[in-house]
């Protein structure tokens, strides 16, 4: 049994499972830092602990394992930017009948808030909240990726909420 | 506090829609709609997932080659019988506590045990004893001829193949020779031990075996064996005994002829001196004669002719 199971170690295993996230580890990387190329460095050295630890880790566990890496090792980087998210080139608006020139002005305007307003959030926050709506993931998913509570992970987003309200409205 | 818990699973899709429009009359629920529907179309730079995990391959392909080595127990193995080796080797070179002390043919030797004891070899004989255990066990073996005078003290035993004698403090002599053993007490008492049996000898006592038997012996009356004054007495001894010493004392190989009984026994002396002397002091008295031919004695019966 033991060795059907995928062996991070063998290389083909290994590839495929960067493949598959190295992407969503940048991203993640990025929402705490805010810098690309921190942010690819941040995942080389996670991809680089796994690869040194292969036999260690669990295949199941090692997309956990690879969050927490970058999370420990964000937190052991000095270097923080402020981290400002970039839109979409095409952002369809809320109403998109709307083509009155005020009502987009008015939007365009929330849309620089809002960006203000999530590098405001503190880390833990915004990546909760980024992770919640960019990537569309389920509290519960955030809380297996970061290895926390369900729970934990409401507070977080809650709290990200309410400064963004405050936020917005008062700017 | 309900309506936040609300928003939450609004958040994250998990509210009916009754709830949703429950929801819409809160009065910022045109903020939350505009900043849940924005953010979502915010992104995180794109990385080129095939070049970083090329850069990550150059990157560790060095370190890749860095396998872990096992542990070679075989060679730890080894180097620990080296070791081990090493030490006991080096152990009996130089703590060999076993003493060993040997005769050539024609050839005896005088030295004393740690106790002081005195020891005289006679010839082609061999004497072992540790030094080590001396003082707690006085133990000797011996293969051949030698005379003892033990200090007092311990018991001192002699171990031979054939049997043992032990003793507090005395002289004796012990020989054993094929098919023969013989212990004589010179001072003191001594005991041996042969085949289960025990013996006490007094002064001027012997005992002697001869092809497994127990022969009477009459007592003697000298301080120290005749060997050790170059001579070798015996008090009805089997001829056979006797040429095998006279081999012995003289470094020669003695034949005899087939009519020549070599059962018969001898009692009588010979040097240790001189080769002809000794010979005729044997053959004479058992009216034999020999011819020397360089290393080499033949025995013959003497019938006048020659």
């Amino acid at each position: 049994m033991n060795e059907e199971k995928p062996k991070l170690c063998k290389e083909t295993y290994f590839n495929a499972f960067y493949l598959e996230h190295a992407q969503s580890a940048s991203n993640f990387a990025f929402y705490k830092c805010g810098d690309k190329m921190s942010a690819l460095d941040l995942v080389q050295e996670a991809f680089t602990k796994i690869w040194e630890n292969c036999s260690k880790i669990d295949f199941n566990k090692a997309k956990t394992y690879l969050f927490t890496t970058v999370n420990n090792l964000f937190l052991n980087t000095v270097k923080h930017n402020k981290v400002v998210m970039e839109y979409a080139k095409t952002v369809p608006y809320v109403d998109t009948n709307n083509q009155n020139p005020e009502y987009l002005l008015e939007e365009e305007e929330f849309k620089q808030k809002l960006q203000k307003a999530i590098s405001i959030l503190t880390d833990v926050q915004r990546e909760v909240f980024l992770l919640n709506r960019i990537e569309g993931k389920k509290y519960r998913e955030i809380a297996e990726m970061l290895d926390i509570s369900q729970k934990a992970v409401e507070k977080r987003m809650s709290g990200a909420l309410k400064i963004l309200r405050e936020k917005i409205e008062n700017i | 506090m309900k309506e936040e818990k609300n928003i939450l699973k609004w958040f994250n899709n998990e509210l009916s829609e009754k709830e949703v429009e429950d929801l819409k009359q809160s009065e910022d629920f045109d903020t939350l709609k505009k900043i849940a529907h924005y953010s979502s179309f915010m992104q995180a730079p794109k990385i080129d997932v095939e070049q970083a995990l090329l850069d990550f391959k150059n990157k560790h392909a060095v370190k890749k080659e860095v396998k872990v080595r096992k542990l070679n127990f075989q060679t730890i193995y080894r180097v620990a019988a080296i070791v081990i080796l090493m030490l006991s080797v080096s152990y009996f070179v130089f703590f060999n506590n076993n003493v060993s002390i040997n005769t050539d043919l024609a050839q005896t030797k005088t030295f004393s045990l740690p106790d002081e004891s005195e020891v005289i070899l006679n010839a082609a004989s061999t004497l072992h004893y540790n030094k080590k255990k001396w003082k707690t066990s006085r133990d000797l073996e011996l293969d051949g001829e030698a005379f003892f005078k033990v200090s007092k003290g311990q018991k001192f035993t002699v171990h031979t193949d054939v049997g043992s004698v032990q003793v507090l403090g005395t002289q004796f002599n012990v020989k054993e020779r094929d098919n023969y053993f013989e212990v004589q007490c010179y001072e003191g008492l001594v005991g041996v031990t042969y085949n289960n049996t025990k013996v006490k000898l007094s002064k001027g006592k012997t005992f002697r075996i001869i092809n497994g038997d127990i022969k009477e012996i009459e007592d003697f009356n000298k301080l120290s064996p005749s060997w050790i004054d170059s001579e070798s007495s015996f008090t009805e001894v089997p001829l056979s005994q006797v040429i095998q010493e006279l081999e012995r004392q003289y470094q020669i190989k003695i034949t005899i002829d087939n009519d020549v009984d070599t059962a018969k026994l001898f009692t009588g002396t010979f040097t240790h001196n001189d080769k002809n002397i000794a010979l005729q002091s044997v053959t004479v008295p058992l009216k034999l004669s020999y011819e020397i031919d360089r290393n080499n004695v033949t025995f013959y019966n003497y019938d006048g002719t020659k």
